[in-house]
């Protein structure tokens, strides 16, 4: 079967083609820090890719025919391809702009046409389709965690109409370890005095893991119900905590709705001084999470919060902002390769060290799942909060 | 003058096969999907998308042309991650640009036009691009961009083979590129050399180069002189035209290459960075 190149769009064509294998790419990405290997790096990934497309359509091949695909070699790249943060470090760093993140994700498309794809990325769309979430619990028991609240409101913050939708999220609704975030977000907001209201089993997953997983395409069911579950509810905007969410709601949901991230809800209430907060001794450092800070462009928020907050002494990470290195949690790659993911962590972890700070803040679950995992597995006792849980703490 | 003749056919020819190579990989990105345009063919494709490029162009001309300026012109990207990698990707970038463009007004001004006068006397002015003092300044413009590409060239061998980063792979498409721009930059210097060191060759009109005053590469003619004492220049003396056709030819041969090769990316790396300016 060959590369069908249709899949691709003209702009990754052309991009595949204007790469130099300069190397800048190199430097950035966390997977070739780990696996030391030139196919697991984004300059590598595409120049295997432009083999397997000269092969097939190049000078050569309209002259003598196109090259036979050696099924190995598409095995092994889609191997390769799927090893991929997602974390867009290499983005930024490519001199002439080409966005292998990008191109990374439209490649996943081909090899799932191709049928060349990790069992667990059938597993993420089973689960999503299904079940409507990514750990295919049901889907009913997406608002337990509020169940763990001392004061819970009549409505259980579930109500027919509201200024404000909080759109959870799969891992912070499910995943008992970054329950906390929720919790400490809707306890803010009361706090803060604002009309907000969860979809409970009404929120399905935004799809994000889909285009992980390289399926896209089945995104479109799940966006069609969230949106519906917004104009019911009349809301003026979405308010995420997960950064992947708000991502994919930025980027691919047609809504006219506000979206904002937690981080600039807290920033707005702390300016706003809706939120009283008493001084914190602490030295903290911050983790961008890749899709909110690389990937939105949001670095300042979580940082003016945590500036606002009496006592707390803010060190920036050795690689900060656009520079940030990824946790070990994007991509999907923990579930195709959890030894790589806890790899790119512990060097995260190392990095957190250096610092010399009691806690890392970040303002993304999985990033806090992901880090906090990795600490304990190693032995290291380090304190990994997200940007609610530190309001949540300077507010008691 | 048929000699003249021959080789602007051979030229034309190069270019044609050049823009073609252009149209052949540009319609391997056709292949691609484009949205808005599912059903169009390979030239329907390509007119939305020019159209797209245009319109957005003109929307903001002068955030594009910033854009341009800095990204595409300027590097500034890589300005800021190497400044050695810069400065030599700069001088074979702007060497070889300088050269190319210098080629093509002798090329139009002392064949086309003051070629033509001696058939029919209505470009006389040309004959200033011929002999007088703007060939001279476009005979040093070659020269002293021919050495910054020189210079350019040497410094990414040094740093592809003896200082060799950790990021760095060289491939044979690499060497190819880099040793290919090298010999057409010394064989035209040694071509300049010969053209003054042989003034017979200037009278004859043998070659393209053959209308340059000697005065002005009279410094390369004693770099040519040295070489003639230590090789076989007794054949290049009784036959100094050939040496002409060890540079022309390669040169033509690499306009035909460029397409097909990495050197491509001096057209795909700027529409990359237009198409991102797009995008934003």
């Amino acid at each position: 079967m060959p590369i069908d190149i249709s899949k691709l769009s003209s702009r990754h064509l052309l991009e595949i083609d204007a790469c130099t294998r300069c190397g800048e790419c190199l430097n950035s990405c966390p997977v070739y820090a780990e696996r030391e290997d030139e196919g697991f790096n984004p300059r590598g990934k595409i120049q295997n890719l432009k083999k397997f497309i000269r092969g097939q359509y190049g000078l050569w091949a309209r002259i003598f025919g196109p090259k036979k695909l050696n099924e190995e070699d598409i095995i092994a790249l889609s191997e390769k391809i799927f090893r991929c943060t997602l974390c867009g470090a290499c983005d930024i760093a490519c001199p002439v702009l080409i966005n292998p993140k990008d191109l990374s994700i439209a490649i996943r498309e081909t090899m799932v046409e191709m049928g060349h794809y990790p069992k667990a990325a059938e597993n993420v769309k089973k689960n999503l389709l299904s079940d409507h979430n990514i750990s295919a619990d049901d889907n009913e028991d997406r608002a337990e965690w509020v169940e763990d609240l001392v004061e819970i409101p009549e409505h259980g913050f579930q109500k027919d109409k509201a200024e404000v939708i909080y759109f959870v999220g799969c891992v912070s609704s499910f995943f008992p370890m970054v329950q906390k975030i929720p919790q400490n977000f809707v306890q803010i907001m009361v706090k803060g005095g604002v009309d907000f209201t969860i979809l409970g089993e009404g929120e399905w997953c935004c799809g994000f893991p889909l285009i992980g997983a390289g399926m896209s395409r089945e995104l479109e069911k799940l966006k069609v119900h969230n949106v519906d579950k917004i104009k019911e509810v009349g809301a003026k905007s979405v308010v995420f905590s997960c950064p992947s969410c708000y991502r994919t709601w930025k980027e691919l949901y047609k809504t006219d709705v506000g979206l904002l991230h937690s981080s600039h809800l807290l920033e707005q209430l702390v300016k706003e001084k809706k939120i009283p907060l008493k001084e914190l001794n602490l030295t903290v450092t911050y983790h961008d999470p890749c899709d909110l800070g690389r990937n939105s462009g949001v670095y300042e928020p979580p940082r003016e919060v945590l500036k606002m907050i009496p006592g707390v002494k803010l060190v920036e990470l050795e690689n900060n902002r656009e520079k940030t290195v990824c946790c070990g949690g994007g991509g999907n790659i923990e579930m195709v390769d959890p030894e790589l993911s806890a790899g790119i962590a512990k060097k995260k972890i190392n990095e957190i060290h250096n610092t010399g700070s009691d806690i890392i803040v970040t303002s993304c679950q999985q990033c806090v799942r992901t880090i906090s995992t990795r600490a304990r597995k190693q032995g290291i006792k380090l304190k990994v909060m997200d940007v609610t849980e530190i309001v949540m703490m300077a507010m008691k | 003058m048929e000699k003249t003749l021959i080789t602007y056919s051979f030229f034309i020819l190069t270019v044609l096969i050049f823009f073609w190579g252009l149209w052949f990989r540009m319609s391997m990105y056709l292949l691609g999907s484009v949205e808005g345009a599912e059903d169009a063919g390979k030239w329907k494709t390509f007119t939305i998308l020019w159209g797209r490029v245009w319109r957005s162009f003109w929307s903001k001309p002068l955030w594009y042309s910033k854009a341009i300026a800095i990204d595409v012109i300027f590097h500034k990207k890589l300005f800021g991650q190497s400044f050695y990698r810069w400065l030599a990707h700069t001088l074979i970038v702007w060497g070889i640009i300088v050269v190319v463009a210098v080629h093509i007004i002798k090329l139009l001004s002392t064949f086309c036009l003051a070629g033509l006068n001696r058939e029919i006397p209505l470009f006389s002015f040309a004959h200033a691009f011929e002999t007088g003092t703007f060939c001279h300044f476009l005979e040093f413009l070659i020269s002293a961009f021919g050495i910054i590409t020189l210079i350019g060239c040497l410094m990414s061998i040094v740093r592809r083979f003896f200082l060799r980063p950790d990021q760095l792979l060289t491939e044979e498409e690499d060497i190819i590129s880099l040793f290919f721009i090298l010999f057409l930059v010394i064989s035209g210097f040694i071509a300049q050399g010969l053209l003054i060191a042989i003034p017979d060759v200037v009278s004859a009109h043998d070659y393209m180069g053959g209308f340059t005053e000697n005065w002005v590469n009279y410094w390369m003619g004693a770099t040519t002189g040295f070489l003639n004492k230590i090789t076989l220049m007794e054949t290049l003396q009784s036959r100094p035209e050939v040496f002409w056709y060890v540079h022309i030819i390669p040169g033509l041969i690499w306009f035909v290459y460029l397409p097909h090769s990495k050197l491509l990316h001096i057209f795909t790396s700027a529409a990359t960075v237009v198409a991102n300016k797009i995008k934003e």
